[in-house]
């Protein structure tokens, strides 16, 4: 009977404690924090391709990767593998992996992000920030100077992705934004 | 008595006079009767129109408008029914028509503040055509370099290149959500390589020189 009781009591405090712990957004600004989210994962998209391109002048590439190296969290790092080497996933600083990105010895460069999307949705953390996995799948392309691909891969990536909510003063007036912020970018699979 | 032939002929006259009379009296009786069935008859058919007429316009049955209503109403009041069923049936016409009227003005006063609404909002929009024009035509660009050279034209309304830009994700009971506040400078770049300007401003503040302090936009 004690058992039962205890058994109650403990139901009801876990079940009260999810109930807290659930989104207090509504479904409409609920969607519009993923979008913001999976917003920044497709702006990642592009300045990856504009720091890998070969076309992309020095100090436009220099400037992408501080946009770029914004959008994570500090002490991030992403990982980097290769058909040649498939057992081995090296993981690099994310301004060490934009910076050997712009130098890659190929002459040209292409690289394309495709199915982007959720892998695991937003949920909130206790303390108040949304944490969610996106996946994303890359297509590399590099070129020798006869314009022969010599090297190509596809590899699928998880991103995890951190949300908070804060304010800021602007113009006198409070702000309250939805800081979006990248965290590690990790190997999953690597084929053809 | 005997009646001598002169008295017998008096008789006779008078006697066909009174018949003359009485027959005529009674032909004017029977007129004067049929009169007054035909005007009750009349009434009747009145009284059950009005009711009817009364009935479709309580019920909300009947295709005339409002003033067509009152109309007919004021008409049935003018024939002074005396019939307790009508009486109240005109009442409860009239307080019928008085709420159609009531709504019909809140209506029309509702669809008046909407065409206002939509004016303003419309003038509203059409006041930050030109900026939204010059964004996107940064997003457009053929060549960096010509995306670089519109950023520095586009730089020279705002005060600094570290004008805030705010931009709205969702709103909702008047309520913002903002992404992370960005200066001009790194925004205008943003949209050169994104290759994209899905954005709308939605206000602007400008300091004594007309230079632009702060720019909001939302998301289309």
């Amino acid at each position: 009977m004690r058992f039962s009781y205890l058994l109650i009591a403990a139901f009801v405090f876990v079940g009260s404690f999810s109930s807290y712990a659930q989104d207090d957004l509504s479904p409409e600004r609920k969607q519009a924090v993923d979008s913001l989210a999976l917003e920044k994962v497709r702006d990642l998209s592009k300045y990856i391709s504009i720091i890998g391109s070969k076309e992309t002048p020095w100090s436009e590439a220099n400037r992408v990767i501080d946009r770029a190296e914004e959008l994570f969290m500090p002490e991030s790092e992403i990982g980097v593998s290769s058909l040649n080497n498939p057992n081995n996933i090296n993981y690099y600083a994310v301004r060490t992996y934009f910076e050997r990105l712009m130098r890659l010895n190929y002459k040209k460069v292409e690289i394309e992000w495709y199915n982007i999307e959720y892998m695991s949705d937003l949920q909130r953390q206790p303390d108040g920030t949304y944490v969610g996995v996106i996946t994303i799948f890359q297509k590399f392309k590099g070129y020798d100077a006869e314009g022969r691909l010599v090297y190509q891969d596809t590899t699928k990536k998880d991103i995890t992705v951190f949300v908070k909510r804060k304010e800021t003063q602007i113009g006198g007036r409070l702000i309250g934004f939805w800081d979006v912020l990248l965290g590690d970018m990790r190997v999953k699979e690597t084929s053809k | 008595m005997k009646l001598s032939q002169g008295n017998y002929t008096k008789l006779l006259a008078i006697l066909i006079s009174v018949i003359l009379i009485t027959g005529g009296a009674t032909s004017c009786k029977s007129k004067k009767k049929l009169a007054r069935e035909k005007a009750a008859a009349e009434y009747a058919a009145k009284v059950e129109q009005a009711k009817k007429d009364l009935t479709a316009i309580i019920n909300g049955t009947t295709s005339w408008t409002i003033d067509q209503q009152s109309d007919k109403v004021n008409q049935i009041k003018s024939y002074n029914i005396d019939d307790s069923e009508v009486i109240e049936m005109i009442k409860k016409a009239e307080a019928k028509i008085a709420l159609d009227i009531a709504e019909s003005e809140r209506l029309a006063e509702e669809e008046r503040l909407k065409l206002l609404e939509e004016e303003k909002r419309k003038k509203e929009a059409s006041k930050y055509t030109e900026i939204d024009k010059q964004l996107k035509s940064i997003s457009t660009s053929s060549t960096i370099d010509a995306a670089n050279k519109k950023i520095m034209l586009s730089m020279d309304q705002f005060a600094s290149p570290d004008v805030p830009v705010l931009i709205i994700i969702s709103q909702s009971g008047g309520f913002n959500d903002y992404d992370r506040p960005t200066t001009i400078s790194k925004f205008l770049h943003y949209l050169k390589d994104k290759q994209q300007y899905k954005y709308q401003v939605e206000s602007l503040k400008k300091d004594k020189l007309g230079k632009i302090t702060e720019l909001e936009l939302i998301k289309k």
